[in-house]
């Protein structure tokens, strides 16, 4: 992995130095040893600063929304994941792809964070949580590639989300109700979304007042619920909204169960795959399937 | 010393509880810990600071602060009284307790008392326990802040290994355990666990001087490209205290209530007219940290930050205090 961070600054100084972009985003070190954090790099001499390790988990496409008007091309680094925000994104029309210089890197997966808390550098940690369903290591859009080609990875079970399809509709509500109860209403989850890019979101808004200011169950599932049929179909599963969730909420369990009802009933190529395709929820053809209608 | 072995804690507890409300570190979900009333299964956590501060057993996430009916053009109003029961807090380290001592500053001093804080705040004790143990994300010591004696503490407890030893520090204090002398033990050559090193450090000399000079500074636009506008530093923050108001209507019945809020979030400025005086990220990102380390010790006279890490650990992309405080000791002005 320290290979492909030097890979990262040398290309980096270089699309800097001759003037090809003015902006370079990627991931550096941040003060913990299981802590890396997103960076922007706008001088060759701070290309040093560049790093790919166990813990760039961060989708950085998000950031692209407040620059796309900024002078010049902007570099991303993006892993399979990413790579996949980034064509929704293309799709969406929120970046133009002219403005992007894109280099991908292969990605063997990223480490647990959590699990090192209290451990020593170089502790042995497991996979990261968000990568455990992952189909995407390699990226899908880029204009370079750094580093080798990660293997294909197997399709495995959705083992959390089956043990929730099986409850009872009681059991189910006890479940949701448990977990909106906890939530603190952070926004981390719809801030980070790659996907989540409208000017101003209904839940801001203040006239009308969509969403009370008021932390409680009700108010938290009608968040919750409504966000994730805002995703629906759209979704990339790049993980990012249950990861940055202080207080541990299986956000992910909503989207995932969104995407594989929209992907039965339409039968379309999940969201940021192929660049022709658009997501299912955003486009429409007479011939769409509406038996369940 | 008096003190009481971690085997009969229950007892201690359950005994105070007659009297008190009592509040502990409690673990209520595999992700989750914070201060609960102390009860039949709640599971009690020591091993490190909780995750949720105590702030808000005084202040609230969602506060309910009066009810209303309106009748034609007059409205009749109800007062919610907050709950006002003796309490104890039990456990509850020394950066927190800090933080409890600059919230007291902000909601009870220079001119006005908040009524809902200082209803939930009175009649309070707080048992606070000296760390042996701690985060890697802890920072107390380079904020003036001693982790095993805590400056408001009524009364201080301390690991000993298989006990607690307790030592009042007030009167109130003295007062307790007096009271429930019958629950306690006498501690031989009681031996206080160590510390065990503190990872991160920072300079805090000179810091909010040197930023009196850094409004303009371009160490803002350059830390806040990061930031994703969330409130998670602010709600895991125990100095934090804005709050918005807001009402619950149901046709003619309502209820006022005012709930936390983050001056992180892009309309947290946003005027009627549609004016925003910090318009992005960098306005907002700089408000913080001046705020913190700056505006309150001038307004209060600390810095409100205590060290405690919660930012540090939780911040989905590591932005975080003790950082800050770095890059503005080495900023070049």
């Amino acid at each position: 992995m320290s290979d492909i961070s030097q890979k990262m600054r040398d290309v980096a100084k270089k699309l800097l130095q001759d003037g090809t972009v003015s902006l370079v985003i990627g991931w550096e070190k941040g003060n913990l040893w299981y802590k890396s954090a997103p960076a922007f790099i706008s001088l060759p001499e701070d290309a040093d600063r560049l790093v790919f390790d166990d813990f760039c988990y961060h989708n950085l496409s998000k950031y692209l929304i407040d620059r796309r008007d900024m002078d010049g091309k902007i570099t991303i680094f993006v892993k399979g994941c990413d790579s996949r925000s980034l064509i929704g994104m293309i799709q969406d029309k929120q970046i133009a792809r002219e403005k992007l210089y894109i280099i991908g890197i292969p990605c063997p997966g990223m480490k647990e964070d959590k699990a090192a808390v209290g451990k020593k550098p170089g502790a042995d940690l497991p996979e990261a949580k968000k990568c455990a369903l992952c189909v995407n290591p390699n990226p899908l859009i880029y204009d370079e590639l750094i580093g080798e080609k990660a293997p294909d990875r197997e399709k495995k079970n959705d083992e959390i989300l089956e043990k929730v399809e099986a409850m009872s509709q009681d059991e189910k509500y006890e479940f949701w109700q448990e977990q909106f109860s906890t939530c603190i209403r952070c926004y981390a989850c719809r801030n980070v979304c790659p996907v989540c890019t409208c000017r101003e979101c209904c839940f801001d808004s203040s006239a009308p007042q969509w969403l009370g200011k008021a932390e409680n169950p009700s108010e938290n599932s009608f968040y919750h619920l409504t966000r994730a049929l805002h995703m629906a179909g759209r979704c990339v599963g790049c993980g990012e909204c249950e990861r940055v969730c202080p207080m541990g909420l299986p956000v992910m369990l909503l989207n995932r169960k969104l995407t594989k009802e929209v992907e039965s009933l339409f039968n379309e190529s999940p969201a940021g795959t192929v660049m022709e395709d658009m997501a299912a929820m955003n486009h429409y053809r007479l011939d769409d399937p509406e038996e369940f209608m | 010393m008096k003190g009481i072995t971690k085997e009969k804690l229950n007892q201690l507890l359950q005994a105070l509880s007659g009297d008190y409300q009592v509040f502990v570190p409690a673990k209520t979900s595999d992700t989750v810990t914070k201060f609960q009333p102390y009860g039949e299964g709640v599971q009690m956590f020591w091993q490190e600071n909780t995750l949720l501060s105590p702030k808000d057993i005084f202040f609230p996430q969602t506060e309910k602060m009066y009810k209303f009916k309106t009748k034609g053009m007059s409205v009749d109003i109800a007062t919610i009284t907050p709950p006002d029961a003796p309490k104890i807090l039990f456990g509850i380290r020394s950066c927190d307790v800090q933080s409890i001592d600059c919230m007291d500053k902000v909601f009870l001093t220079r001119g006005y008392e908040d009524e809902f804080y200082k209803t939930r705040r009175e009649n309070t004790l707080l048992f606070a326990l000296a760390c042996s143990t701690h985060a890697d994300t802890c920072f107390c010591t380079s904020m003036g802040i001693d982790p095993q004696q805590a400056s408001l503490a009524d009364v201080q407890m301390s690991d000993v290994g298989d006990a607690f030893a307790l030592e009042a520090k007030t009167p109130a204090g003295e007062e307790v355990l007096k009271k429930f002398d019958a629950n306690l033990v006498e501690l031989s050559n009681p031996k206080i666990v160590p510390l065990d090193e503190i990872l991160i450090h920072v300079d805090m000399e000179g810091v909010s001087e040197k930023l009196e000079g850094m409004f303009e500074h371009p160490l803002w636009d350059e830390v806040s490209s990061k930031c994703i506008g969330c409130s998670t530093c602010t709600y895991l923050c125990p100095t934090c205290y804005c709050f918005d108001i807001d009402s619950k209507l149901h046709g003619e019945d309502g209820t006022k209530i005012r709930c936390w809020d983050c001056c992180m979030f892009s309309e947290y400025s946003r005027m009627a007219g549609g004016h925003n005086p910090r318009p992005s990220k960098k306005e907002r990102v700089r408000n913080r940290f001046m705020d913190k380390l700056l505006y309150n010790k001038k307004r209060h006279g600390q810095v409100f930050c205590v060290g405690c890490g919660r930012c540090v650990a939780k911040c989905p992309v590591n932005l975080e205090i003790a950082t800050i405080i770095q890059k503005v000791k080495e900023a070049a002005i």
